[in-house]
Formats: C-alpha cells, sequence, structure tokens
C-alpha cells in the first residue's frame, strides 16, 4: 500500500512538473533556426551591398559587415554544444546587419504605407478571409443567405488580377466590398433575435444575483448608489419585458457601474 | 559525591551542540496519511491546468501580407459574468474587423481609437481577426514589422521575403507553403525583411541534426513515461525485497527460537472456533506470522469478516496484530504458554 501510494505520488509529482517541463522545452530555443536565419540574412545583406555598391564598400559598413559575418561563423561553432554563446552571436550578427539596413536605405524614405503600396491580391485575399469569417457566422445563424454570386466575383477578380486588368479588378473588388458589408448587415439583423435573446437572458441571470447582493444588510442602507441602482433594476426589468434591448445594455453598464462602488463600500 | 541523575535516553540523544536527534523511520507513516496526501496531489494536478488556461490570450496569430497589411487572429478567454470586454487593439487603422463567440455567433464591436469594446453577453471565448495597416513601415527595399505582444505569437511573412535583421531570438520557424512562419516571445519585436527575386526558404543545415519541436515534445512525454515506469518498478522490486528478507529473518529467528506450534495453541485455547483453528494453522505453517490480505485470499474471506475473525483471536491472546505498509500484519504470540 506504501509502495503503491508513494509511486502514485511520484506519478502525480512527474505528471504535475511534467506540463512545465514541456512548456520549458517548447521555449527552449532550438539553436539550428538561429543559425538558418543568421545565414539567411548574411546572404541577404551581401546581395544588397553588392547591388548599391559593387566593389566599392564604404569601409564603416565593410567592418559592420566583417563584425556580421563573423559572428554568424562563431554562432555555426558554437553550435551544438554553446548555445548561449550561439544566442549571443545571434544578436550581435543581427545588430551589425540592423546598422548596415539602416546606412544602405535611402534616408527619409520611411512612410506609412500608402494606397500604391497596396498590393491587389493581397487585398483580395484578406477580403476573402474576412468573407470566410462572415459566411461561417451567417451559417451558425442560419441565415440562408445565398454566397454564389459573390464567390463567382471573387474567381472573376483572381482572374482579371491575373490577366493585369487590373482597373477591371479594382472595380470586381470595390463591388465585393459593397456585397460583403450586405452581408453583415443581414447577419445582423437575422441575429438580432438571437442577439436580444442572450442579452435577456445574461440581463435576468445578472439581475437576481445583483438584487440578492443589494439586500447585503451590510450595505449602508443610506448610501445613494443602492437606491439608484435599486431604481435601475427595475428599470431594466421594464425595459426587458418592453423588448427594449438597447436601452437594457444601457442601463445594464451603469448599473454595473454602481454595483462596483457599492461592493468596494462593503470592503 | 552527589552526581547527577540523568535519563539514559536523553543522554543519548543529546549531543555537546545540544542538537536533538529523532528517529525518522516511519515518521511518513505516523506522521502522514498517505491517502490524505495523494488527494491533495490529485487536486493539486487537477487545478494547475485550469489555473493556467485562463490566461489570456488563449492564441495570437499574425500574417503579414506582401502589401504590408497584417492580419490579426486572436482568441481570448472572457468572463462570462461580465456583459462588455475592452480589448486594446494594435493601432487604428483597422480593416475589417469580425468577432465572434464561442457559440460562432457574431458580437457587436464599438471602436473607439485603439480599443473595441465588445458585447460578450456571457461569452467565455472570443475570436476577434481584423486587418492592420499599422505594424509594417517600409524604408527604401526594407521593410520593418514592429509590436509589442501581449503573448507569444505566431508571424507568418509573405512568400519570397527574406528576413535580415530581428531584435530577439525566435521561439522557433516552420516553413508553411513557402512562407517563413516565425514563433516570437511576448514583448517588443522588430523584424526587418525585404523581397528577393531568389527563392529564400533557409537552407536546412546539414552539419546540424535538426530535431523538430514536436519530437523535442514527444521525446520528454516518451522519457517521462519510461522514467516513471522504471523508477516504480525499482521502487515495487526494492520493496518486496525487503518484505521477502524482513519475512525470511523473521522467520528463520521464529523457527530456531520462538514458534509455538498450532496444536499446542489449540491446547491452550480449547474453546477457539474451527474456521479460527484453520487461521491460526495457516499462521503457524506460514512461520509464524501473516498479512491480513493474504489471509483474507487463502480463505477467501470478505475484509470485514477477516477483520472479525483476527480480532476475535487477538482477543484470546493467539494472535497480536502489527502495522506494516499500511497492512495488518498477523502474528501468533509468543509468550502464550508464559501467561497460561
Amino acid at each position: 500500500m506504501k509502495t503503491l501510494a508513494l509511486f502514485t505520488m511520484f506519478v502525480l509529482i512527474f505528471g504535475t512538473a511534467s506540463t512545465s517541463l514541456v512548456n520549458e522545452a517548447y521555449a527552449q530555443d532550438n539553436p539550428d533556426i538561429l543559425l538558418r536565419i543568421a545565414i539567411q540574412a548574411d546572404k541577404q545583406i551581401l546581395n544588397q551591398l553588392d547591388k548599391f555598391y559593387g566593389d566599392s564598400i564604404p569601409s564603416d559598413i565593410q567592418i559592420l559587415y566583417e563584425e556580421g559575418h563573423t559572428a554568424v561563423e562563431s554562432l555555426g561553432n558554437s553550435l551544438p554544444a554553446n548555445i548561449e554563446q550561439a544566442k549571443e552571436d545571434f544578436l550581435t550578427a543581427m545588430k551589425s546587419f540592423k546598422q548596415i539596413t539602416r546606412m544602405i536605405s535611402e534616408p527619409n524614405t520611411e512612410s506609412r504605407l500608402t494606397i500604391s503600396d497596396n498590393d491587389l491580391k493581397s487585398k483580395l485575399n484578406r477580403l476573402d478571409k474576412y468573407f470566410q469569417n462572415l459566411k461561417t457566422a451567417s451559417e451558425k445563424h442560419n441565415t440562408g443567405i445565398e454566397f454564389s454570386e459573390i464567390q463567382q466575383l471573387f474567381t472573376q477578380a483572381h482572374q482579371q488580377i491575373d490577366s493585369g486588368e487590373t482597373n477591371l479588378a479594382l472595380e470586381t473588388i470595390h463591388q465585393l466590398e459593397i456585397f460583403i458589408d450586405e452581408i453583415k448587415k443581414k447577419i445582423r439583423e437575422h441575429s438580432s433575435h438571437s442577439t436580444s435573446d442572450r442579452v435577456k437572458e445574461f440581463a435576468l441571470k445578472h439581475l437576481i444575483k445583483i438584487q440578492k447582493m443589494l439586500e447585503d444588510p451590510s450595505i449602508d442602507p443610506n448610501m445613494p448608489e443602492l437606491e439608484k441602482a435599486n431604481s435601475l433594476v427595475a428599470q431594466i426589468e421594464t425595459l426587458i419585458s418592453e423588448d427594449n434591448i438597447s436601452d437594457v445594455k444601457k442601463k445594464f453598464g451603469e448599473l454595473n457601474k454602481l454595483v462596483k462602488i457599492i461592493k468596494n463600500s462593503i470592503r | 559525591m552527589n552526581p547527577e541523575i540523568v535519563p539514559i535516553h536523553r543522554k543519548e540523544s543529546l549531543r555537546e551542540d545540544g542538537m536533538l536527534f529523532v528517529r525518522t523511520e516511519g515518521i511518513f507513516d505516523t506522521m502522514v496519511k498517505i491517502p490524505l496526501l495523494v488527494a491533495s496531489m490529485i487536486i493539486v494536478a487537477a487545478v494547475m491546468p485550469i489555473q493556467s488556461s485562463f490566461s489570456s490570450p488563449r492564441a495570437l496569430d499574425l500574417i503579414i501580407y506582401p502589401d504590408g497589411t497584417t492580419h490579426v487572429s486572436t482568441e481570448i478567454d472572457v468572463d462570462p459574468l461580465v456583459a462588455n470586454y475592452e480589448l486594446e487593439l494594435f493601432g487604428n487603422t483597422i480593416d475589417n474587423l469580425v468577432v465572434i463567440n464561442e457559440n460562432g455567433f457574431l458580437l457587436t464591436v464599438d471602436i473607439i481609437d485603439n480599443s473595441a469594446l465588445i458585447e460578450t453577453f456571457g461569452s467565455s471565448v472570443i475570436t476577434i481577426e481584423y486587418d492592420i495597416h499599422d505594424l509594417v513601415s517600409k524604408q527604401s527595399r526594407v521593410w520593418t514589422f514592429s509590436l509589442d505582444a501581449p503573448s507569444d505569437f505566431t508571424l507568418l511573412l509573405p512568400q519570397n521575403s527574406a528576413i535580415i535583421t530581428m531584435t530577439n531570438i525566435p521561439i522557433n520557424m516552420e516553413i508553411i507553403n513557402d512562407q517563413n512562419q516565425l514563433t516570437l516571445s511576448a514583448g517588443d519585436t522588430e523584424i526587418d525583411y525585404l523581397f528577393s527575386t531568389t527563392p529564400v526558404i533557409p537552407d536546412p543545415i546539414d552539419s546540424i541534426d535538426f530535431v523538430p519541436e514536436s519530437n523535442y515534445l514527444l521525446y520528454a512525454i516518451i522519457g517521462g513515461v519510461i522514467a516513471v515506469i522504471v523508477i516504480g518498478i525499482l521502487i515495487i522490486i526494492r520493496s518486496k525485497q525487503k518484505t521477502v528478507k524482513t519475512i525470511q529473518n523473521a522467520s528463520q529467528i521464529k523457527q530456531k527460537t520462538e514458534t509455538i506450534d498450532a496444536e499446542t495453541i489449540f491446547k491452550l485455547k480449547p474453546d477457539l472456533r474451527e474456521d479460527d483453528k484453520e487461521i491460526v494453522k495457516f499462521i503457524s505453517n506460514n512461520g509464524g506470522e501473516a498479512l491480513e490480505s493474504d489471509l483474507r485470499k487463502k480463505f477467501l474471506q470478505p475484509r470485514t469478516t477477516m477483520w472479525r475473525a483476527v480480532k476475535r483471536l487477538e482477543r484470546n491472546g493467539v494472535i497480536e496484530i502489527e502495522k506494516k505498509d499500511l497492512q495488518n500484519l498477523v502474528k501468533l504470540r509468543k509468550n502464550m504458554e508464559e501467561e497460561e
């Protein structure tokens, strides 16, 4: 029995500790990844330097590149034995490459993305993702909305982009945006009934709890918030019976604030 | 001469430095209720994952599109007892925002500057997806992604993009549809990348054995299970050896000195019940002692019946009961003849 108990305890302790062990293992840096990223960055920086300067790389940039490249080599040598050194080498290489990047980038050209940067394909893909999310929600709400037309438009836009018909593609994307907005509105209309049911259910459940809390004898009966809260409870009940959900939401927000104040006064 | 009288036991246990030495053998049995301890451990083990599951957000995944726009997808645990949840967005140029609860229902959201006020009304998990234009900037050919992330997150870089610098060490990197996906830690992160016409998927390094992360996880679990089994077996073997040794030693000593045969006992205790006599015979043949559990197995008796029989024999002065490894060890009494 004692042995069994000890064994059970050991298994439980191991089971409990193993989750943190696994997390630790997950968080451990994969040293190979560092080397792969560093080598890739080194190649790209060298390409950039070739493009910008050819054979006449400025000496300060040359020194920085040498530092970075040496750190990448050291990173390769540090692995797999010395991971701490490898991490240090990785960060040293990245620091040097960052300085080079800043130096070779043209000054004062930093800008937030403008419409000219937008790639139509990216825009269409994002719109598709948005549409898929709404489609899922629509199916959950059983709206019965027909999506075949919008799917056709997506195919059309992709074809237009592929064939270089930019203006036509832009037009189709604009059409898609309008359609998707309509779908969203339809889903909202369709789901308004279930949403109001959800809000009502939530409010009624919490009103009971709040009422119980307001009856706590340790609350100062002369507290002005108490009277206001009781009044709001009555108002919300009336609003629920009238199906006035938007006002229920507003009043419920006000009531929650008062409840917080009252709870703090008890403490 | 008036020598100070010192109790012998105190004299032995108190050393010069005044330290009190206490025998710890058996302290585990006497001081700690093992079932209670095991139950506590079970509760602790059960509660731990619950506690950790309350951390939010559950997941944060980002996708950078070739035009620099970033798609954010996050899943957050929210308090079902609260009507609203306020989420700080990563910027204020937001498009295509969708918030869905755990049942797939679309939730109403109000965006004010950088924050979104979501009407959760009883939801416990919400999924938020949006596109944002604030996370990536461009200087010359270099694109820079920067984010102060509230949790660890994954970042899928665009196709044909090549990382040229990054400010912190990634947790992991995977290739998904010819795109680099990094797993990064919470906190400030800055990554510079550019687009290359040449393939930019980093080559695996031949000189270093690459072990995918999932394998580490698998190895950790398998290793753990093996360790548990091996240690468990060792503990059982050791305790069995101990028990066998102890019983063997005890029986050897008894055989030499103190064993009373069953017939003698029956003569001394003629009023014993027949079924009790059978028990006494078995114990006697077993070297004068037996575990109560072994008696139950031998006589195919329920626990309570055997317990009553053992107690009856104890009352009659035939046996004595000792605790051994949380079990009852039933021994024939040595000094029955003297008592009679």
